[in-house]
């Protein structure tokens, strides 16, 4: 039996071991995606906490080359579906053909679909019906697709990384507010700046081909996502995701009058679990050994943008959710008298 | 390389800890300041209502008091409720953890202490915490901000001292007497009322009669001092109106009446018939003499009278005594009739009578009224005839005895009647008395109407008509010499110093006055010249229905020259109208050189030649020029007075009127001159 200072030390040897590995993540993707930081960090979480993240962006920003990225440099088996009108949930899920057996008889055999991978890049997601995006439910949720009378599990780590434009919405299918809850993130790739744009166009535009090493592997991930899940959250932190929720809320008891106005539907309770886990996951990032109701307010945009759904008067006075999510984090105080506490402190 | 622990953790903890309760209490006390100093603001805006109330005098002492004690236990109150108000969990190590950038690290470390069964990940969390314990200052992280309701409190402290130093000046009323508006008579009908009064009391009258006067004295003495304002005078007027209403006219009447009929019945009698008609006429003092001289005879001859006159006498006497009585009883018996009467027509009235039997019955409750005062005056009056109806009645009976009796009862009688003669007397002064006291509020009345510039004029007036010109001033005129005296036939001319008076100021000159001629060549009296007066003013008076009259408008003033008239009489009796004023001084030469006795002087014998001086119009006239202080002037009005007297009491005037033309000779009387 270890004493309660080896097990300490352990903790701390873990999570050092942990932001190395995050870092050494990190500086390879850099190799092929400039800037985008919060980016890659937001798809890095998503991964370590198990859920799946929906980026949205406009065309050309290198969202499918940050999945394919981060696939090659963890050494995971990846797979990309183009999603289109025409696409069946089968050409996602697979599908059961009748095949010739060596005895010559013939047997129905099931012929995985780009959803059996590690990551999963769900590319213009919107642009496939939603029966089509539907099909995606219960992978993304239960991490196991359920074709005819057999179900099949997925391979751990499982994440969908799904890209959505913006723009063009024309011919698209938004999602559903069910599978968009299933979304760990939802991360807005912002266009680069003039720096990252130049480093861009050297990457790519010159003669030089960089190549990516995988630096961690399946059971790395595994790893920390369980060292994720030992992270301890004190009681007012979470108090405080809690408080957050509920003022998405517009009956909340501390919903700001933006919410009020117009937020249609709060977020669920997996957005409370979505910050919770982000939160852990960027104490760790950060080398400490708890959550904080800063890293809650920093992973609450997020976390909570598609789970918030705007009412009609909120879309077409032109809200964004993130400043309803904004006027949120203004309006909850950290404790019941946090004013007081934080006037001091300021 | 991982920094080695300066502590063990659990000591790390209670340091934590400290550090957190020490930021908590900064967090307290901030919070106390900031809403004490809100409080203050409202405690001192509450002051300096509650100074402001007080120094006005609006609120007490121990209400203004209170007031600030409630001011002041409410900062203490807010500021300790403030103080001891929930925080919110670990906010001290909260406020820590935010301004030294710690990520709940502390308050976390806090939380995680708490939990009994840890995990090796709290235990490392605390451990982090404990190495980031150093760097946490809680004066730092927890500062003690300055009030945002410091300035206003100051500036309102401010106030309430201004408030304070700010005398506010209170009219206290000084407990001081009560002035009085007086009441204000012009001093001329004061004096006239003295003088009535002054009359009255010198002749004989009853003690009553002589109270009331002294009454009224004092009431003309307390308004000629302004000692009783408008409402006490005539308060003061009335009570004493009052008491001299005490034996009415219808009393004085009754007793007459009476008096009659006892004199009708004597008159029947031989022997008491100068009595009898004496008394019939009312003549009192005669009815006594003659009962003195009744009484006299009785007991000088009284066996000698014809036995059949005394029984007549006798007969006479009892009947005059018995009369009254039956008379009284008559008026009783017919009241009593007419109560019953009226009783009965009440009771059918109350039935539904008509109106002629209402009429009636109304009718006969007056004669009822008219009978209650008939028995009430023959009660006071039988109540003065007692004692005589007892003479004559014990004159009666002792007639039959004792002749010296009878006698001594008919002197008895005959001093009742005295005394009823005197009685009668005094009640005719009352009359008087009651007349000029009405006449006085009348008077009152009008000139309180008139107001103060009446009452000037009235003075002015009064000073005019006493030969004053000018209005009473500072300055005084120089007194007219008076002529010196003529002496020994060359007595020189008096010269006389014109006085000035100047309008308005000064009292006018007194002329001189005539000097007699002396011996045989006196000469006549020079004029002496009295100052010019100031002129005189018009004299306006309300007549009984209000209107103004003009009285006189005209008038150098009062100091005219008296024209000395006086001529060389036979031996040396010059007559001269008196000036006003008299000489000082002679003529240096006070003795005539002697006669040369060789001048063959021939003695003239120059005969004054009597005058009946002026006429009446001149008199008249020259006392509306000079005021009616000359002798001329007194006959003259009396003799018009007299006149207007016996027209008032012959003619029927109204009431009105009366007065005026009472108060019209009362306005033009003589003066004594001054």
């Amino acid at each position: 039996m270890t004493s309660p200072m080896t097990e300490t030390e352990a903790v701390r040897e873990q999570v050092t071991l942990f932001r190395k590995r995050i870092e050494s993540l990190r500086a390879e993707i850099a190799k092929s995606v400039v800037g985008n930081r919060e980016v890659v960090d937001g798809v890095i979480t998503c991964m370590l906490g198990g859920g799946h993240a929906l980026l949205e962006g406009v065309p050309g920003l290198g969202k499918t080359m940050l999945v394919r990225t981060l696939a090659e440099t963890l050494s995971l088996t990846f797979s990309r579906i183009q999603f289109t009108p025409d696409l069946m949930p089968a050409d996602i899920l697979g599908t059961t053909v009748i095949d010739d057996t060596q005895a010559g008889g013939k047997v129905f055999d099931f012929r995985k679909g780009p959803i059996f991978a590690n990551i999963v890049l769900a590319d213009e997601v919107n642009r496939a019906t939603p029966k089509t995006q539907s099909a995606l439910l219960e992978a993304m949720q239960e991490h196991r697709v359920s074709v005819g009378k057999r179900t099949h599990v997925l391979d751990e780590p499982f994440v969908v990384l799904a890209t959505q434009n913006p723009l063009e919405m024309e011919g698209t299918y938004p999602l559903p507010e069910a599978q968009l809850d299933r979304f760990f993130f939802k991360l807005h790739v912002p266009f680069p700046g003039r720096d990252d744009l130049h480093q861009i166009l050297d990457l790519t535009t010159g003669a030089g081909i960089t190549t990516r090493q995988a630096v961690l592997n399946r059971e790395d991930i595994l790893q920390m996502q369980q060292l994720v899940r030992q992270v301890p959250v004190a009681r007012h932190v979470q108090d405080y995701a809690v408080r957050v929720l509920q003022a998405s809320h517009a009956d909340g008891p501390d919903a700001p009058d933006l919410t009020k106005r117009f937020v249609r539907y709060g977020s669920s309770p997996r957005g409370a679990q979505a910050m919770l886990l982000a939160s852990k996951i960027r104490a760790l990032f950060d080398g400490r050994f708890a959550a904080s109701v800063d890293d809650v307010r920093a992973v609450a945009h997020p976390a909570l943008r598609h789970r918030v759904l705007l009412n009609f008067e909120g879309e077409a006075e032109g809200i964004k959710t993130d400043q309803v999510i904004d006027a949120i984090l203004k309006a909850v105080p950290e404790g019941k008298a946090e004013k007081t506490a934080t006037a001091g402190a300021n | 390389m991982r920094t080695p622990l300066p502590e063990t953790p659990s000591q790390g903890m209670q340091k934590i800890r400290r550090l957190a309760a020490q930021a908590e209490r900064r967090i307290r006390l901030g919070r106390a300041l900031r809403v004490g100093a809100r409080a203050l603001c409202a405690a001192l805006v509450l002051a300096i209502v509650d100074v402001a109330l007080r120094k006005l005098g609006l609120v007490g002492e121990r209400t203004a008091r209170l007031g600030l004690g409630v001011a002041g236990i409410g900062v203490v109150a807010a500021a300790v409720v403030a103080w001891s108000w929930r925080l919110a969990d670990r906010a001290g190590a909260r406020a820590l953890d935010r301004f030294h950038g710690l990520h709940d690290r502390l308050a976390s470390a806090l939380a995680f202490g708490a939990v009994t069964e840890r995990t090796p990940f709290m235990d490392a969390a605390i451990e982090d915490a404990v190495l980031a314990v150093p760097q946490a200052k809680p004066r730092a992280a927890v500062r003690l901000p300055v009030p945002r309701s410091l300035g206003p409190a100051v500036g309102l402290a401010g106030l309430l001292a201004g408030v304070l130093l700010f005398e506010v000046r209170h009219h206290i009323p000084i407990a001081h007497a009560t002035t009085i508006d007086p009441m204000e008579m012009a001093p001329d009908d004061l004096e006239d009322v003295k003088d009535f009064l002054q009359q009255l009391k010198q002749k004989d009258q009853s003690d009553e009669t002589k109270a009331a006067i002294d009454e009224f004295n004092k009431l003309v003495d307390d308004i000629a001092n302004k000692r009783l304002d408008r409402t006490e005078a005539f308060r003061r007027m009335e009570t004493l109106e009052q008491k001299l209403l005490t034996g009415s006219e219808a009393d004085k009447k009754s007793l007459e009446e009476q008096l009659e009929k006892i004199g009708e019945e004597m008159k029947k009698a031989e022997l008491t018939k100068p009595a009898g008609e004496a008394l019939a006429d009312n003549k009192l003092e005669q009815a006594r003499d003659a009962m003195h001289e009744l009484a006299k005879k009785m007991r000088e001859q009284g066996g000698q009278i014809d036995k059949a006159k005394l029984e007549q006498m006798r007969q006479a006497l009892q009947k005059a005594s018995a009369d009254a009585e039956k008379r009284q009883q008559a008026i009783e018996q017919r009241r009593q009739e007419l109560a019953d009467d009226i009783l009965k027509r009440k009771e059918k009235a109350a039935d539904g009578g008509s109106e002629e039997e209402q009429s009636l019955l109304q009718k006969k409750q007056r004669e009822l009224e008219r009978l209650d005062r008939d028995l009430d005056q023959e009660k006071n009056s039988s109540r003065q005839l007692d004692r005589l109806d007892r003479e004559l009645q014990q004159a009666a009976e002792d007639l039959m005895k004792d002749m010296g009796l009878t006698a001594k009862d008919l002197d008895q009688g005959a001093e009742d009647i005295n005394q009823m003669q005197r009685q009668q007397m005094s009640e005719q002064e009352k009359e008087e008395l009651k007349q000029k006291l009405q006449e006085m509020r009348e008077l009152m009345r009008q000139q309180g109407q008139g107001g103060k510039g009446q009452i000037v004029r009235l003075k002015k007036f009064g000073r005019m008509a006493r030969g004053q010109g000018g209005q009473q001033g500072q300055g005084q005129g120089q007194q007219g010499q008076e002529g010196q005296e003529g002496q020994e036939g060359q007595g020189q001319e008096g010269q006389g110093q014109q006085g000035q008076g100047q309008q308005g100021q000064g009292q006018g000159g007194q002329g001189q006055q005539g000097q007699n001629g002396q011996g045989g060549q006196g000469q006549q009296g020079q004029n002496g010249q009295g100052g010019q007066g100031g002129q005189g003013g018009e004299t306006w008076v309300l007549g009984p229905n209000g209107e103004k009259l003009l009285m006189l408008s005209k008038g150098q003033g009062g100091g005219g020259s008296s024209q000395g008239s006086g001529q060389g009489g036979n031996g040396g009796q010059g007559q001269g109208q008196p000036g006003r004023g008299w000489g000082e001084g002679h003529d240096p030469k006070t003795q005539a050189g002697a006669t040369n006795p060789k001048m063959g002087t021939q003695d003239t014998q120059v005969q004054g030649a009597d005058a009946n001086g002026g006429s009446r119009s001149q008199v008249i006239l020259g006392a509306a020029e000079r005021g009616f202080a000359s002798r001329g002037y007194k006959k003259v009005y009396t003799e018009y007075h007299q006149v207007a007297e016996e027209s008032l009491a012959k003619d029927e005037i109204p009431g009105g009127y009366r007065f005026y033309v009472k108060r019209y000779f009362q306005l033009i009387r003589p003066r004594e001159e001054k």
